[in-house]
């Protein structure tokens, strides 16, 4: 018996090709799936594809789908073959219970993700000082201690306060950052989005994947005009031994902040591929005015100008 | 037909989970049955078919033509032909073609698998042959899975319930009951089925057919005659992957397989009254119900319903269906022609018919029997 390692790779490929949100034609859960995939249930749907097309493919819900509902696709890891060849697989993830179709679509967000040192703030910074008619940096709402180094992108609050805004809807989408020596948690707040929209401009969010995550199902991820910035370099060590040089040169961590920081950035460059689907482009942050003119050149707002 | 084809012996192995016999062993088992309820000599037999899905992956074996070829002394010439669980309807399609062509007069038509051999993984797995390779196994789907997407998507059509579906099983197990060839000889009642295990929800464990050992084998002849006639025999296709299918809640092949078995026998429809359904899965048969015209789409439950309260005269699934009889893949088609036969026979009724699909109905066979003496 082959191991099915082309047709597995054939299969993805015409997988990918028809990479489109759809509709639940029918699904079933697996008790018992086939040993490859584990031994937890599995559930699989029939979904037709927005072009008309029907496929097969995991839904990825926490609670249970339904017929009828959107789904939309992202790749993931399924398995590995006995060859020790990992697998990946598009995967459909259901969408909230609530039609989502028929939400309001709210406005652009430009969110600039990426890892530690890899020169966000700098870049969004910048660009609400060239484009300050059409865009404005949103404030990060945090509970850590403020640092001399912070440059106005961070708002202070309590860990309480923090909360209580949590649960009161006003922050949409927060992030409790792992750390060994000190508990942060950042978050924004839709009145500050909210505010910049109504003055007919586009909010600039510095995000990492929680963030990111959190935005996208507030606002819907059309709503979110998206890029992952790299550091440079070929290889993810060339990657993270510049984002290294970069941390260390700026001067404001410690060592061990710097530990942690890599440590979260290698999880980070997994993510731009684990998550292709919440990056509409991919930027390599070689120098501050290529990447400047390259966001110019993909955001419509500051197109022409 | 072009010419008649009379079914002259026919022979089953009991279904069943067979560890002791080979696959060899199940073929010598039928073939010797046949030969003895037909009173023919071995070296009458000029062709042999032998369908199987299976052999390479449950067993090792290929070269099944030659196989039970080797099982007759004289060695006819032998083809072995496949179209997964439908495997036995062309095995028994392929013999009347030759028959009518007169390149054969007695032919043996065996159906056989082994497929307790291989691990339950292996075998479900290798099921999945059946469906697209491309298309649909890699997202992890079974067979039970197929039927599972199926069958959730008949309920929110027509709102059939997981109470009405259970009657299916209980129907098929009260007819093994009395059937001494069936795998699985207890009643159950639908609370039992609703009660079962979730294999692929909604579908339960006693929702599905199980995985059998066995054999079937037939003779038809158009030089020896017997009161049993082959009146139409009809193969037809459909896509192999659901994906690529407008709906799943009816079969195409099936629907066009019945409408071109009763113009080739010239009947009508409400003349059978003997009827062996392909139930690889409850909610198949309910569809076939409906395909073969049976009953209006949505209602085919109500003839389950009908035949568990004793209302209804048609005699369906007497063998215990795949469910309670077993299901031995390439066997099941020619059972099926076999039980048909026997209950012709045993209720002096004129006409029958024996459904068979291959894959979610990706391939069909019907066959229709005329009882010439009723």
């Amino acid at each position: 018996m082959n191991n099915g390692a082309p047709i597995i790779h054939r299969s993805l490929k015409r997988e990918r090709d028809r990479f489109l949100p759809g509709t639940v034609v029918s699904f079933t859960t697996l008790t018992h799936p086939p040993v490859r995939f584990g031994h937890r249930p599995r559930t699989i749907g029939l979904i037709e594809l927005n072009n008309g097309q029907r496929v097969l493919a995991p839904i990825l819900s926490e609670n249970k789908p339904f017929i009828g509902q959107q789904v939309r696709p992202r790749m993931r890891l399924s398995h590995a073959t006995a060859d020790g060849l990992r697998v990946y697989e598009v995967a459909y993830e259901a969408l909230a219970g609530k039609a989502v179709q028929l939400q309001k679509f709210p406005g652009y967000i430009l969110a600039l993700t990426g890892p530690s040192g890899v020169g966000k703030s700098t870049i969004s910074r910048t660009l609400a000082r060239v484009f300050s008619e059409y865009a404005e940096n949103v404030p990060i709402l945090t509970t850590r201690d403020p640092k001399k180094s912070d440059d106005g992108e961070y708002v202070y609050t309590t860990p309480k306060e923090f909360e209580l805004l949590r649960r009161a809807g006003v922050i949409v989408s927060s992030t409790n950052i792992p750390s060994s020596t000190e508990k942060r948690q950042y978050g924004y707040r839709s009145t500050d989005i909210e505010a910049i929209w109504n003055k007919g401009k586009l909010p600039i969010v510095v995000t990492e994947i929680r963030l990111l995550k959190g935005l996208a199902h507030h606002y819907g991820r059309q709503s979110i005009l998206s890029f992952g910035l790299l550091p440079p370099g070929k290889s993810k060590r060339a990657k993270l031994s510049a984002l290294l040089h970069r941390l260390r040169t700026r001067g404001r961590e410690t060592e061990a902040h710097i530990r942690d920081r890599m440590k979260n950035a290698e999880h980070d460059l997994a993510f731009f591929l684990e998550r292709k689907d919440l990056f509409d482009h991919m930027v390599v942050n070689e120098d501050l005015s290529s990447v400047i003119a390259s966001v110019k050149e993909k955001v419509p707002k500051f197109s022409g100008i | 037909m072009e010419k008649n084809i009379y079914l002259v012996g026919s022979g089953l192995t009991p279904f069943g989970e067979w560890w002791g016999e080979s696959l060899r062993d199940l073929m010598e088992e039928a073939i010797a049955a046949a030969l003895k309820s037909s009173h023919l000599n071995a070296t009458e037999i000029d062709m042999v078919i032998v369908a199987n899905m299976l052999a390479e992956v449950t067993n090792n074996q290929s070269g099944l033509g030659a196989l039970a070829s080797s099982l007759l002394p004289h060695h006819p010439p032998a083809l072995r032909v496949e179209s997964a669980c439908g495997s036995g309807a062309l095995a028994l399609h392929t013999a009347c073609a030759f028959l009518e062509s007169k390149r054969a007069k007695t032919v043996l038509v065996l159906g056989v698998e082994k497929m307790t051999d291989a691990s339950v993984d292996a075998v479900s797995q290798a099921l999945m042959g059946a469906a697209d390779s491309e298309l649909d196994a890699p997202s992890g789907l079974t067979f039970p899975g197929i039927f599972g997407l199926i069958t959730r998507r008949y309920m929110h059509e027509f709102g059939l319930t997981r109470e009405q579906l259970s009657v299916v099983s209980a129907v098929h197990h009260r007819n093994a009951h009395e059937n001494p060839f069936a795998q699985f000889r207890q009643k159950l009642t639908p609370e039992d089925v609703t009660a079962s295990p979730l294999v692929s929800d909604p579908l339960r464990l006693f929702d599905c057919s199980p995985i059998s050992d066995g054999a079937a084998a037939c003779i038809l002849s158009t030089i020896h005659k017997s009161p049993l006639r082959i009146a139409a025999s009809q193969m037809t296709s459909d896509t192999l992957s659901i994906t690529e299918r407008p709906t799943i809640v009816s079969f195409k092949a099936t629907r066009e397989a019945m409408s071109r078995a009763l113009k080739e026998s010239d009947i009508d429809r409400s003349d059978i009254k003997v009827v062996e359904t392909h139930d690889c899965f409850s909610i198949a048969s309910v569809i076939n119900m409906e395909d073969l015209g049976f009953a209006k789409q949505g209602e085919g439950i109500r003839i389950y319903e009908d035949i568990y309260a004793g209302r209804t005269p048609l005699f369906l699934n007497n063998s215990g269906g795949l469910k309670a009889c077993g299901h031995p893949v390439a066997a099941t088609g020619i059972k099926q022609l076999i039980e048909v036969g026997k209950y012709l026979k045993d209720t002096s009724t004129q006409w029958g018919l024996a459904h068979n699909f291959g894959g979610a109905a990706a391939s069909c066979g019907i066959h229709i029997m005329e009882n010439t003496n009723a």
